[in-house]
């Protein structure tokens, strides 16, 4: 009985392999062009806690996806040419005032459940987002200087919103807000209850947008099954009407290695962060030359991981280590790390040594005229004897005027490549003389460290929601509350960040771009002299798919593909 | 039921309601202690992060917390995440019964591959024996995680079985599906139980086989097979049983990192979204069915030993 059993089980394995083989993709996706249907899956290592981005819990990257596959808003910033492109309006104008813009919205737009799309849903949006009661997660980021846009309909199809002052970047702060759909959410916010009315212990059917798809299925901790929406108002340059997917899984795979496995073996199509590790190159690479995923070089990364110095007076006012406060000490960690080394020993190459906070990726905003320090341990140890800190002793470690060697902590993100940087900072700094004690933490842990400013140092990265700088004064400007070295500050503490503040007032306030990039280039000139944050290396993304992912439009922020989800399709 | 055996399960069972409260109270607290809460994170604005603290009753001391907490969990209310904004009793409702299901799987596979095992290794003295013995030992110094990557790696590369995950129904018939996806982590998790059980029984079945008793047997001349299972086996049986319950609990243990590595939506990956988060109530809830799940497991273990072994009705 045994035997027969074996031998069918073995030639169901057989089988198997073999079906495996014959359903693995012959043709380059590259070469078909996009077509309706078909479905595709992707992973994601965390699923949504709301699916109401305008939540305070709404801020994750899981309801970010959500909402990008399911909500649509008035003007997008194209994450590939860093363009704003018309998307549920269909044109504007500024008003000679340059604060008053005027905008049409796209006619015979519809909701997923058919409702008609007009401008009270934009009315009520923008009501949701600056409500206290709803404390939510975007309303700083939709206001300009503090104060909000005030929004006011002429009729179905037209708004003016006024902007309080003349702010550059104008309508991209747009590319932020969901048009969520009043005729599903008033009466919950009437009512105090909108945290309630999409959380997902509700029904799907009560979830209604303007996006490509809509939510079909949500099974907790599995996969959430998404749907072409037939009401989308998006159609390709063919008159095909978009989404060109039938269906989207998003299936819940939460660590990091199984998600890599999951890629190779094709039984995902492609990462919700697309991102190659570096330890996954290789494996991916050897796929790739046999024909079974694709890989694509997008571009450097755009939020740099960086070494911030904890420069509140309530820190330096404890005199632990008083020269960390000396621009000289952090000139000298900048000159005294080998970048390359970084490069090649943690991320296998696939990066770039940098020197600021905007990378060579950010086109419109880089300056290459930043002051740069590659390795130099002679001017490294100059600079440190500058800053009081000699071999003292003789026993090869730098001291302070009392004999007291120069030690500090760097927190940073365990199990992270920060951690492996974190490492190597740590030998290489031990060549200046320096004793670096590394601290690894998980993020909500830093956080914490951070905000009660109990740190010396903290290696870690921060994903900006938009190039434009002007879109991110929480950390430009001295007063924001994510000014990494010294937050919140009542009036600018230093000379140098005084400077940069009335820079970033010319940036976010001069209409003119190349006016503007003139004063952002002396932003990072100072940020380049004064280092109170150091950046050391950005990624090389490069994103990996299987070849039946077709039409991709590879950006190099997260979600790298998914962001235009309703352009990607299925190669047949 | 006989009196003494019904004091004994009253007794073992206020013991394990006593357990349950006990690991969901340090849980929470140790979630408190830990650096950080349910806002801290550099995604959201701290003046945000402050008035939602504030607005959810988090910025109270955690006594005070603890009491509304405990107050409730008396009435079954387990409170409401703070991640999800759903009650705790309908998330952890939602994954427990994937763990169970998971940790039935892989108790079933480790009893019927260990207990075997282990008295083929404890009656006799063969290099398979031996080979065997060594394979356990091997297993058991290989933590779950590592298993659970090399089997994961295993499926990627050959294609036998899905790389993790879970799609329960969403692909042809519930059960055959839920097979296919079960099999890679209940392997994970069963393999160093099943080591466990083939170590433990195997040495039982050596010390039962110098008992007097099944040495009287062997001089009467009785077979080896009816040495080794009728009288040899059933003494150690007791040894086994005993620990059978603690095994219990390394299942539940071990499932947490095997799910998390697997993809498997149990109470694992919950628990451990919850501890990333710092969710405090979500994280007492889970670790509140977690531990009912291992008092229904010690308890089932000590019927089956009060069953096998009438003596310790007298000591109850």
């Amino acid at each position: 009985m045994i035997k027969p059993l074996l031998t069918v089980c073995l030639a169901s394995l057989v089988l198997s392999i073999g079906c495996r083989s014959a359903d693995a993709p012959a043709t380059p996706a590259s070469s078909s062009a996009p077509a309706s249907g078909g479905d595709l899956v992707a992973s994601v290592r965390s699923e949504p806690a709301t699916y109401n981005r305008l939540l305070p819990n709404g801020q994750s990257a899981a309801t970010e996806l959500f909402t990008l596959l399911t909500q649509s808003r008035l003007a997008r910033v194209n994450r590939v040419t860093d363009e704003l492109e018309a998307w549920l309006a269909e044109a504007w104008t500024l008003g000679a005032d340059g604060l008053t813009y005027t905008m049409t919205l796209r006619p015979d737009v519809k909701f997923s459940d058919g409702h008609p799309f007009t401008t009270d849903d934009v009315l009520f949006s923008f009501r949701v987002v600056y409500d206290p009661g709803v404390n939510s997660s975007l309303a700083d980021a939709m206001k300009v200087n503090g104060a909000p846009i005030e929004v006011t309909a002429r009729d179905a199809r037209t708004l003016t919103l006024r902007f309080p002052e003349v702010f550059a970047p104008g309508l991209r702060m747009l590319d932020n807000l969901p048009i969520l759909p009043k005729h599903r959410l008033e009466a919950a916010f009437a009512k105090g209850e909108l945290a309630k009315a999409w959380s997902p212990s509700r029904p799907l059917s009560e979830i209604a947008g303007l996006g490509p798809f809509v939510l079909a299925e949500h099974v907790a901790g599995q996969r959430l099954v998404f749907t072409r929406n037939p009401h989308y108002f998006r159609r390709d340059a063919k008159g095909i009407q978009l989404p060109y997917l039938d269906r989207l899984t998003l299936a819940v795979t939460p660590d990091q290695n199984t998600e890599a496995l999951r890629l190779e073996a094709a039984e995902v199509d492609l990462m919700m962060n697309a991102d190659v590790r570096p330890q996954d190159h290789a494996a991916f690479k050897r796929l790739a030359d046999q024909g079974k995923l694709r890989m694509m070089d997008v571009s450097v990364a755009l939020d740099p991981d960086f070494l911030s110095f904890n420069l509140r007076p309530a820190r330096a006012a404890q005199r632990r280590a008083p020269w960390m406060n000396l621009r000289e000490f952090r000139q000298a960690i900048s000159c005294g790390v080998d970048r390359q080394a970084i490069v090649n020993a943690v991320y296998l190459g696939a990066a770039v040594p940098i020197y600021g906070p905007i990378t060579p990726g950010n086109k419109r905003w880089y300056s290459a005229d930043a002051p740069s320090c590659p390795i130099d341990r002679d001017k490294a140890r100059a600079l440190l004897a500058g800053a009081g800190l000699t071999d003292r002793n003789g026993d090869g470690l730098v001291d302070d005027a009392s004999g007291k060697p120069a030690r500090f902590s760097i927190i940073t993100h365990a199990g992270h490549l920060r951690e492996r940087v974190s490492s190597v900072l740590q030998e290489q700094l031990r060549q200046l003389g320096i004793q670096v004690d590394v601290v690894a933490l998980d993020p909500g842990g830093i956080a914490q460290r951070w905000q009660a400013g109990d740190y010396d140092a903290i290696y870690f990265g921060l994903q900006a929601s938009a190039t434009d700088p002007s879109l991110s004064p929480e950390f430009w400007y001295s007063a924001g509350s994510f000014h990494f070295w010294n937050p919140s500050q009542k009036s600018p503490a230093t000379p140098w960040e005084q400077r940069i503040d009335e820079l970033m007032r010319e940036v976010a306030t001069t209409p003119d771009l190349p006016q503007r990039q003139r004063a952002f280039a002396e932003v990072q000139k100072i940020l380049g002299e004064e280092l109170p944050s150091i950046y050391f290396v950005a990624a090389r993304v490069s994103i990996a798919t299987t070849a039946r992912v077709l039409n991709p439009t590879p950006a190099p922020q997260i979600p790298q593909l998914l962001w235009s989800a309703d352009t990607l399709a299925r190669a047949r | 039921m006989r009196r003494g055996l019904l004091r004994y399960f009253v007794r073992r069972t206020a013991f394990a309601a006593l357990l349950v409260l006990v690991v969901s109270s340090a849980a929470m607290l140790l979630a408190d202690l830990a650096p950080g809460d349910a806002f801290s994170g550099f995604d959201l604005d701290p003046a945000v992060a402050a008035a939602e603290r504030h607005r959810l009753g988090f910025d109270r001391p955690f006594v005070a917390q603890y009491g509304s907490w405990l107050g409730r969990a008396m009435r079954f209310d387990l409170g409401e995440s703070v991640k999800y904004r759903r009650p705790v009793v309908e998330l952890v409702a939602e994954r427990s019964s994937k763990t169970a299901l998971l940790g039935a799987t892989a108790l079933i596979l480790a009893t019927v591959v260990g207990i075997p095992a282990g008295i083929f290794t404890g009656s006799r003295r063969t290099l398979l024996t031996r080979a065997t013995s060594a394979a356990s030992l091997v297993i058991l110094s290989v933590p779950s995680l590592v298993t659970s990557f090399g089997l994961l790696l295993l499926a990627s590369r050959t294609g036998w079985l899905p790389v993790g995950g879970f799609s329960g129904g969403a692909d042809g018939s519930f059960w055959l599906t839920t097979g296919r996806y079960l099999v890679l982590p209940a392997i994970a998790l069963a393999l160093p139980i099943a080591a466990t059980l083939e170590r433990l029984q195997s040495q039982a079945l050596n010390d039962a086989l110098a008992d007097p008793s099944v040495r009287a047997a062997v001089a009467r001349g009785c077979s080896e097979r009816r040495i080794v299972w009728r009288h040899a086996f059933r003494l150690s049986l007791t040894t086994v049983l005993a620990i059978y319950g603690v095994i219990v609990g390394t299942v539940l243990s071990g499932s947490f990192a095997v799910e998390i590595v697997t993809s498997w939506p149990g109470l694992g990956a919950l628990m451990f979204e919850a501890l990333v988060a710092r969710d405090l109530f979500l994280v007492a809830g889970c670790a509140a069915v977690g531990a009912m799940l291992l008092a229904g497991g010690i308890l089932l273990s000590d019927i089956a030993l009060a069953v096998a072994d009438p003596r310790l009705e007298e000591l109850a």
